[in-house]
């Protein structure tokens, strides 16, 4: 190995640094059209009328969509369209437009323009005659009887507003483990819909010519969002391109499938003028108009024995999944499996997940997808049990943690399980040993806390999830990779490259990894379930063997050598005293009609990365402000390709987690939707607020993954939210149930707790 | 239409331009200088930071006429043809670049305040940068990069 484990500068830094970087609404083309998009004002309405005949009529307007023109036709804007596995109908719910919009911001019509300005003022000339009808907007509220129904057609037949299905998990007798346990604690939280508010604001630029349809975007996921747009269009997958630009400003789930809307508005609208078109978000629309993070309840019991072990754990949850599925069964679902019954030998588990539709945008995917909620949950309760049986939370955690060689409930051999060094590691970091359980008088005051847990290296085989990749070798033997993948910010496909070479034997500087565009690569699921760099290693590893099979078997051949006794390395074949260079060989093989290739399909194992958060927390007793002062974060990430950018991944979900805890919070008003909708508003992390962040990289070597490697893009943010929560209480004697830990939120229960 | 005297990465200008527009539409779109990213074209969030007359300014809030006159500098000016600047330079190798969407905008920032102080607190770097957020990095390694820029240029490897 000569590239895996070294911090490789990213293949895109030149072009990011120098602003040369592609992002969508970077493409300017010949008569390109601006798209606006009329939104309804209204949670719940029925459209009475609608007019556009002045906006049409407007000069410079070419184009007025809305559900009277355009194709009707039921889809998911999510990958769970696509990816749902044999045998289950993902649910699909909504159209392009609507004349029932379910939450403030519903798509109602479009226009596209000669400018933005024309088409802004288009929209406003757009008359709609609306009915309002009842509307519901708390998950537990939207399961009363009698409440309003959001949708009659797609819901669940036999609950309520639940959407797809309510989940179930049953493992061992939970009753039975109560019955066993010396102590039984409850915890409660609620948790507060959250944005990804990536800095790049969903967009797409759509051109339609010659039958095709071309689409340059945000989506994090180009193939499956291809295979959405020609579903919802019925129109061959083979002529809707879908491709990037070829950057991504971030997405951390946000676009995983469609990226709001944009591509289809985009699309119709370009299909109607003829000419291409382009939409961007605002931020308003990014904010309120596009999946969020699930916000809503939790509540667990869990049982353990004198001696620390746990024996029963039962949760269950309601999360506000909005108007539109999307997302909401698979995330509700992972809540409850990686969340809450993923990271402790628990014996008797039970589980039951609400995915509960509201009229309030829709809640998908973003960063950890519902490991988060289930950790803060588990997590709570490991604490109380703690507090119970007078036990050091970091003993009773690593006490009851997955061990090596365990199977759970995953239906796959978990792999190396790191989670012990991770806690031990971030422990030390933090300092827990000196600083946990001090009591302390006066206003500032100080605490640690510590939380840790899994998630999964890729979506198999919970969903449809596989690599299709190929390879070639040039005339020159330069190496040709391509991959359906995109570049969403990470630096995936530079550790992609680094793999590929070292399983290849070639240099990186005579390597290219073509990416993000379903014309010029094979299918591949695409960014997301923290799958990127472990699936598309192990396609990788299939397809190399296979293409230096074939390169040795032709080169034994014409060194007139053993191929048993060949090597490739460093772009030059060798052994039984001979060699060639792969430029040579390739271009000989060229000579003769041949050129070296190979397509492969893989679905991948899974492997579960494992981490451990320990917080540090200054909290004003006064003020009731809490200050993060450090995370240290300890991640088992098998092996770690790329260092640099692998702590990039910890240190920024980190302090998104740290944003969840702290700041972040969307806000909704009734008959005003989520109002704090811009940066200004909705407070993200900044340079000079951030805590000091730690990042730990534990290797355990995963006997699955290529190299040993497991994933890392979500984790960072899982444990964070209860890593603070644990060190608040630590600091201040109390255990909040809800954030974000503003001052209000914190000198409130300070005050009920009677500690100020 | 009004005539704009601008000067733009070095180079000084007249342009007949819409004087509805704001300096980013100016930049991105009239001289197709699209380094400068529209974040949220409401002055929050930093990533269509360029120089304007040796300050930081946020581009989406600047009507274009109140930059007659003006010497602006964008990330397209800040290299020496392929030479970067240590900036860029420390940003690709200290791993500060995700994305990249905020990326210009932070360089740009940072410039400014190294343009003015080369040998900066990390708490100077932080304050400076609190008009620009990043919701990748976790601002760490953008940290290391300029504080490792500012050496080099305090070494004199930029003149
Ligand atoms: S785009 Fe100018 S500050 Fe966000
Ligand atoms: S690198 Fe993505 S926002 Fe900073």
């Amino acid at each position: 190995m000569n590239y895996c484990g070294t911090s490789y500068p990213r293949n895109d830094g030149f072009d990011k640094v120098t602003g040369r970087a592609g992002f969508t609404d970077d493409i300017y083309l010949p008569h390109m059209l601006y798209a606006k998009v009329l939104r309804s004002p209204y949670a719940h309405a029925k459209v009475l009328s609608i007019d556009t005949s002045a906006a049409e009529a407007l000069p410079g307007v070419e184009a007025v969509c809305s559900f009277k023109n355009t194709p009707n036709k039921p889809f998911n804007t999510s990958a769970t369209m696509i990816t749902t596995n044999p045998g289950m109908e993902p649910v699909r719910d909504q159209t392009i437009f609507t004349d029932e919009p379910k939450y403030i911001g519903d798509e109602i019509a479009a226009v596209a323009a000669e400018t933005e300005a024309i088409a802004e003022e288009a929209i406003k000339l757009i008359k709609v005659e609306y009915e309002v009808l009842p509307a519901v907007y708390d998950p537990k509220e939207a399961l009363e009887p009698g409440a309003p129904i959001v949708q009659p057609k797609y819901q669940n037949p036999e609950h309520n507003n639940i959407c797809g299905c309510i989940i179930n998990i049953n493992l061992g007798d939970v009753e039975k483990g109560f019955a066993e346990a010396d102590v039984i604690v409850e915890a409660d939280i609620k948790l507060p819909r959250v944005k990804q508010v990536q800095l790049e604001p969903h967009g797409a630029v759509a051109t339609y010519k010659n039958g095709e349809l071309e689409i340059l975007s945000t989506t994090q996921t180009p193939h499956p969002s291809k295979m959405i747009i020609a579903y919802a269009l019925d129109m061959p997958e083979s002529k809707v391109r879908v491709a990037n630009p070829p950057y991504i400003g971030g997405g951390f789930g946000s676009r995983i499938g469609l990226s709001g809307k944009a591509e289809l508005l985009a699309a119709v609208l370009a299909m109607k003028a003829l000419k291409p078109v382009k939409l961007i978000y605002t931020r308003k629309e990014d904010t309120t108009c596009s999946d969020s993070r699930h916000g809503g309840y939790l509540h667990a019991r869990m049982g353990a024995k004198k001696d620390g072990t746990l024996v029963a754990l039962d949760t269950t949850s309601w999360l506000n999944t909005g108007a539109y599925c999307t997302f909401g069964v698979e995330l509700v679902g992972v809540c409850g499996a990686c969340g809450t019954a993923g990271t402790y030998r628990i014996p008797n588990l039970k589980y039951v997940g609400h995915p509960v539709y509201t009229n309030q945008q829709t809640a998908g995917a973003f960063r950890g997808f519902g490991t988060p909620q289930g950790n803060s949950i588990v997590e709570a309760c490991i604490d109380k049990i703690a507090q119970a049986l007078n036990r050091d939370p970091l003993d009773l955690r690593k006490q009851n943690t997955t061990k090596n060689g365990d199977r759970n409930w995953f239906p796959f051999e978990l792999g190396s399980v790191g989670v012990d060094e991770c806690l031990d590691k971030a422990a030390a970091e933090i300092g827990w040993a000196e600083k946990r359980g001090k009591k302390q008088e006066g206003n500032i005051r100080r605490g640690v806390g510590i939380a840790c847990g899994t998630h999964v290296s890729n979506a198999a085989p919970f969903c449809v999830d596989y690599n299709t990749i190929q390879l070639q070798f040039e005339q020159d033997g330069s190496f040709f990779i391509r991959s359906g993948i995109p570049e969403l910010g990470p630096g995936s496909t530079t550790a992609i490259t680094q793999v590929a070479c070292d399983l290849m034997g070639v240099p990186m500087e005579t390597t290219k990894l073509v990416f993000g565009d379903t014309y010029a690569t094979p299918f591949d699921i695409g960014s997301h379930a923290t799958r990127t760099l472990y699936s598309v290693s192990q396609v990788l590893e299939k397809a190399c063997k296979v293409l230096k099979k074939d390169v040795l078997s032709y080169a034994a051949n014409f060194l007139g050598v053993d191929e048993a006794e060949l090597t490739l390395d460093n772009a030059i074949v060798s052994g039984a005293g001979k060699e060639i260079t792969m430029k040579k060989l390739c271009y000989e093989a060229h000579l003769r009609g041949k050129q070296f290739l190979c397509t492969e399909c893989n679905v991948p194992t899974n492997s579960l990365p494992w981490y451990a958060d320990a917080a540090e927390v200054e909290v004003d007793m006064e003020k009731g402000i809490v200050k993060v002062l450090k995370i240290a974060a300890a991640h088992d990430v098998g092996k770690c390709i790329n260092p640099a950018l692998c702590e990039g991944q910890i240190e920024g979900g980190a302090l998104q987690g740290v944003g969840y805890a702290t700041t972040e919070e969307m806000i909704y008003v009734e008959g005003k939707g989520f109002i704090n909708d811009t940066y200004a508003t909705y407070k993200i992390p900044r340079a000079d607020d951030r805590p000091e962040l730690k990042s730990i990289i534990v290797e355990s070597n995963d006997p699955k993954g290529t190299f040993g490697v497991k994933g890392i893009g979500e984790v960072g943010i899982c444990a964070i939210v209860p890593a603070i929560l644990s060190a608040v209480e630590d600091a201040t004697g109390v255990r909040f149930t809800e954030i974000p830990l503003t001052p209000e939120r914190v000198l409130k229960g300070l005050k009920e707790a009677g500690k100020i | 239409m009004e005539i704009l005297h601008i000067t733009v990465n070095g180079k000084s200008m007249e342009k007949l331009v819409d004087p509805s527009l704001r300096l980013v539409d100016f930049l991105r779109r009239d001289l197709g200088l699209v380094g400068a990213k529209i974040g949220c074209g409401e002055g929050t969030c930093g990533t269509c930071t360029v120089i304007m007359n040796g300050r930081a300014i946020r581009s989406c809030v600047i009507p274009i006429m109140r930059a007659e006159n003006a010497v602006i500098e964008t990330i397209e000016g800040i290299s020496k043809g392929e030479r970067l600047h240590p900036l860029q330079e420390e940003f690709i190798k200290k791993g500060a670049v995700q994305c990249g969407f905020c990326t210009p905008g932070m360089i740009m920032s940072a410039k400014a305040l190294l343009d003015k102080n080369n040998n900066p607190t990390p708490e100077e770097v932080r304050k400076a940068l609190h008009g620009n957020l990043c919701r990748c990095t976790g601002y760490v390694k953008i940290e290391e990069a300029i504080l490792a820029a500012a050496e080099r240029l305090r070494n004199g490897e930029w003149e």
